[in-house]
């Protein structure tokens, strides 16, 4: 038996050890995830305890049919967007202004771990649109193929296409601009 | 040598082409030079995306979450215990009303009977007390359980 299954439905009949098992196979995934998307890690905390207390609320209306992970994403997506909505009414699709190149002051090993490629990636996709964080989280981070992208983000798979490709190049340009000289020419 | 597949890379490179899109895209790059060195920099950039540092919630966030949700369903079990008990008391309070009544009607009208002649004014009125008494008790049930139920949806 699925084991998501099998712990969705304990949690369903109250028990906490359904909780902890589903907690332990997603915590870090969603963690991940919102914060990626909420760009904070002080309200990606609080996005990632509120879902957790949403699941308990409402496993009862889970559809045990389907995979669980997609499920628990569209409650968090849905608690991270009413966050982002309120913060920024105007639009979740607007990039901010790129930053000055710089990281850490003062610390060495932090210098170090700065200057890694992978760091320096993850600093441009901070920079980027709460939507297009979120498209780029999913697809390269939880590696959700695109009909798993689309359901997620419940929009039809052109659109979940369309906003992958504006992510992606949204995301380039911004290193060109920053760090012309390397490799993402 | 067919067009150039430039727009077509940052998809390829994730992966989100249909199978006969990828197929030409591939077909092209073995030709063009240009659209492969574009495509091997959406490659690097879709590898690295898939390695960046990779945020984990603290061990404190995790038992935090774990009381709260513990807290949360305690308070759902309570909540529904409680609703079970007020529904009886309830529908108690409401039967033992309409069984006193049927039980006063019987007894003072055996009484009636047996003196042979109507209820007195003080049978009554005593009757009348109880009868407020007891529908006043059943509406202090129907508010209290009202608000109880109004309060748990809020919590």
């Amino acid at each position: 038996m699925d084991p998501d299954r099998d712990d969705a439905a304990r949690l369903r009949r109250g028990d906490t050890a359904g909780l902890a098992g589903l907690m332990g196979r997603h915590q870090d995934r969603l963690f991940r995830y919102l914060l990626r998307l909420l760009g904070d890690e002080t309200v990606a905390e609080d996005a990632f305890q509120q879902t957790w207390l949403q699941v308990a609320e409402r496993i009862g209306r889970y559809d045990a049919a389907r995979p669980f992970g997609p499920w628990l994403f569209t409650v968090a997506r849905n608690l991270a967007l009413d966050h982002l909505r309120r913060r920024w009414p105007e639009s979740l699709d607007q990039v901010d202004e790129p930053e000055a190149p710089g990281g850490p002051e003062g610390d060495p090993l932090a210098h170090a771990v700065a200057r890694q490629q992978g760091a320096r990636l993850a600093d441009a996709v901070a920079g980027l649109a709460p939507l297009d964080r979120e498209v780029l989280s999913l697809r390269f981070e939880e590696d959700l193929a695109l009909p798993q992208l689309a359901e997620t983000l419940g929009v039809p798979l052109p659109t979940a296409k369309a906003r992958l490709y504006r992510a992606l190049t949204r995301l380039r340009g911004r290193l060109l601009a920053r760090a012309p000289a390397e490799d993402w020419r | 040598m067919s067009g150039h597949v430039t727009d077509r890379l940052p998809l390829a490179a994730a992966e989100a082409l249909d199978p006969a899109e990828a197929a030409r895209v591939e077909e092209h790059l073995r030709e063009c030079a240009a659209c492969a060195s574009e495509a091997g920099a959406w490659h690097r950039l879709a590898e690295g995306l898939g390695r960046m540092p990779s945020p984990r919630p603290s061990r404190a966030l995790v038992a935090r979450t774990v009381e709260a949700v513990e807290e949360r369903l305690a308070e759902r079990r309570e909540g529904a215990w409680n609703r079970a008990a007020l529904g009886f008391l309830v529908a108690f309070a409401w039967t033992l009303a309409v069984v006193s009544w049927l039980l006063l009607d019987l007894v003072t009208g055996e009484l009636a009977l047996r003196l042979d002649r109507p209820v007195g004014p003080t049978a009554a009125w005593y009757a009348a007390y109880m009868i407020a008494g007891w529908l006043t008790a059943g509406a202090a049930a129907v508010l209290l359980g009202r608000r109880a139920h109004e309060e748990g949806r809020i919590a």
